[in-house]
């Protein structure tokens, strides 16, 4: 596994020497852009063990303030990063319910995502409403325009990367192991000292702020901005990347990421039964076992052994 | 708004409100017997509405209770079959119920696609069950809604008194409160298991029928219904089938009395901005008043 992260790094930097076809191109940046997105779940729900269903709000926050921001004459630069402390900001919102566990957590932030799509739909003069936002300007990087979509791609992996080490980090450091204790059992977490919610609060506050980062890129990755992309359906997409990676998996939820992105994609040759293969995958996947994707390899090693 | 008028949303509001009811039931049932949040209970109610549809187009002159029984069988056999396939097969690998409740929802999106090819993408109207409207001074109400409020009070009358008063009902009480146990006194749990998610798929597939010959039948239908409902279910408190009634009957009121009131564009916020709201005052829902009284 010390190998992994190294060899993963340098083959996702060579990828757009491989790939000739823009269009691949433009999907493995919507992977990157997912991989982000699905990292932010995987983190609240892996290492805090709170299930969110709300990821596609703060997404939506994220995706909207970078395309208003610059819209509005800000640099890149600053546009993007200020879109991922207002979506965790935006999450602040939500402090209270990280009291509750559970199911009643994962309806309250589903229903705080329900709000936030009506908000993008009905509230024309901020978000143009069921039209939406065009025209949104591409990534630029000291005052260049990124027109390249190799160079998008670069600035989307490379701030993936970023984002998978930098929480990978923040798991293993002691903060991070209070989570982990909290999830593992809340009340002895508690007996022990720890601050329970308001470490619960400072995760769910970081995996806000890391989707929104997602939905940030995504605007000036796609350009375009509807309400369709930022429905519950989002934040159950996320769910099924985190989920089909492995629970607890950071590597996990960026292979399950680009599943998610590229399966459907990959199953247009079969038409109108695109969908109905991808859920089909989904059952398909959870019966495989308890890791998800993450834990295939661990899987395939260990049945051998358990044979006399 | 007149006295009567407000009668009639009132009443809209309750029919709208069984059919959630009935949802939530499921939603309830599900999660108290196997800890599953039933993200597919809305593609089972979609099942057995198209089902229920396609009886009528067999069977044109089919008494409505008919309808409703097609509805209920086709949501009954669909979950039954569901926990037998699928869920049974994943508890028995011991695998963390995150992995379950994403399958539901992969069912779910299997689901919809199927009935996409099966019933087509367009919305389906269902034929008028009843006719004329029941007329009470100067008030008007259809008889639809009367049907609806009527017949889903009937079941769920009878959904209490088989959890109450028969022995494979209190089999399933008795394996939602304590598997083991229950496994000990003779129990089939699986059998048991079985039989709470086929009731609650009968109890979807009636809430359809319900729904589609309000408005129409559609393969998108169960999405957002589903999940109101499963907002209605937490209202009232998981697990809790009084409350989850409560719940569904509540929402339905909230989200009419909303729309008329205060805005049909976020009509939908309006409950879940109850329900984030109830929920910080009782984290139980509504079934945590009750055992805070006592």
């Amino acid at each position: 596994m010390r190998w992994g992260t190294p060899v993963t790094l340098l083959a996702a930097a060579l990828l757009p020497s491989a790939l000739p076809d823009a269009f691949l191109l433009h999907l493995m940046t919507s992977v990157a852009i997912a991989a982000i997105l699905a990292l932010g779940l995987q983190f609240l729900l892996g290492v805090s063990g709170q299930l969110s269903l709300g990821q596609a709000a703060f997404y939506g926050v994220g995706a909207y303030g970078s395309a208003l921001m610059t819209g509005a004459g800000l640099p890149f630069a600053a546009a993007v990063p200020l879109a991922a402390v207002f979506a965790g900001l935006s999450s602040l919102v939500l402090i209270p319910v990280t009291r509750l566990r559970g199911p009643y957590l994962a309806v309250a932030t589903l229903g705080f995502s329900i709000i936030a799509y009506l908000v993008i739909k009905n509230e024309e003069w901020l978000t143009g409403g069921s039209l939406g936002l065009m025209g949104i300007s591409r990534p630029a990087l000291f005052g260049e325009r990124l027109r390249d979509p190799a160079h998008v791609y670069w600035l989307c992996a490379a701030l993936a990367a970023l984002v998978y080490l930098g929480l990978r980090r923040l798991a293993d450091s002691r903060f991070g192991r209070a989570a982990h204790a909290i999830r593992q059992d809340e009340d002895a977490a508690r007996a022990s000292g720890l601050r329970v919610t308001l470490i619960k609060s400072q995760c769910f506050v970081i995996s806000a702020a890391v989707s929104g980062l997602a939905g940030a890129l995504f605007a000036h990755h796609i350009r375009y901005l509807g309400p369709a992309d930022f429905s519950f359906w989002k934040s159950v997409e996320v769910l099924i990347m985190v989920v089909i990676g492995g629970v607890g998996s950071a590597a996990g939820a960026i292979l399950g990421a680009a599943v998610v992105v590229l399966l459907p994609e990959w199953l247009r040759a079969v038409g109108d039964y695109r969908l109905l293969v991808f859920g089909g995958a989904v059952v398909g996947l959870m019966l495989f076992g308890s890791g998800g994707l993450a834990g295939l390899p661990g899987a395939l090693r260990r049945r051998p052994e358990a044979r006399p | 708004m007149s006295g009567a008028a407000l009668l009639e949303v009132a009443v809209g509001g309750i029919a709208i409100g069984c059919v959630y009811s009935l949802l939530a039931l499921g939603y309830s049932m599900i999660i108290r017997a196997s800890g599953i949040i039933h993200f597919a209970q809305g593609e089972v109610m979609m099942i057995g509405s198209m089902c229920g549809l396609s009886a009528l187009w067999l069977a044109p002159a089919l008494h409505p209770a008919l309808v409703l029984l097609a509805g209920m069988a086709a949501g009954g056999v669909l979950a039954g079959a569901m926990e037998l396939l699928v869920y049974r097969t994943l508890r028995r690998r011991r695998v963390p119920l995150m992995n379950i409740i994403t399958a539901t929802v992969g069912l779910s999106i299997l689901l919809m696609n199927a009935a996409r090819l099966g019933w087509g993408s367009e919305p389906l109207r269902y034929p008028d069950l009843f006719s004329g409207a029941v007329e009470i001074g100067q008030l008007r109400i259809s008889p639809q809604l009367l049907w609806i409020a009527g017949t889903g009070f009937a079941i769920m009358i009878a959904l209490q008194l088989f959890l109450s008063k028969t022995r494979p009902g209190l089999a399933m009480q008795a394996i939602a409160q304590d598997p083991d146990a229950a496994q000990l006194i003779g129990i089939n749990l699986s059998r048991s298991m079985a039989g709470t998610f086929a009731v609650a798929g009968a109890m979807a597939g009636a809430a359809g029928v319900m729904l589609g010959s309000l408005f129409f039948s559609f393969f998108e239908m169960g999405f957002i219904t589903g999940l109101k409902a499963f907002v209605a279910a937490t209202l009232g408190g998981l697990g809790s089938i009084g409350g989850a009634m409560l719940g569904g009957i509540l929402f339905g009121l909230i989200e009419t009395f909303g729309a008329v009131f205060v805005s049909s564009a976020y009509k939908d916020a309006i409950g879940m901005l109850l329900l984030i709201a109830i929920l910080l005052v009782l984290p139980q829902g509504l079934a945590g008043l009750r055992k805070r009284g006592r």
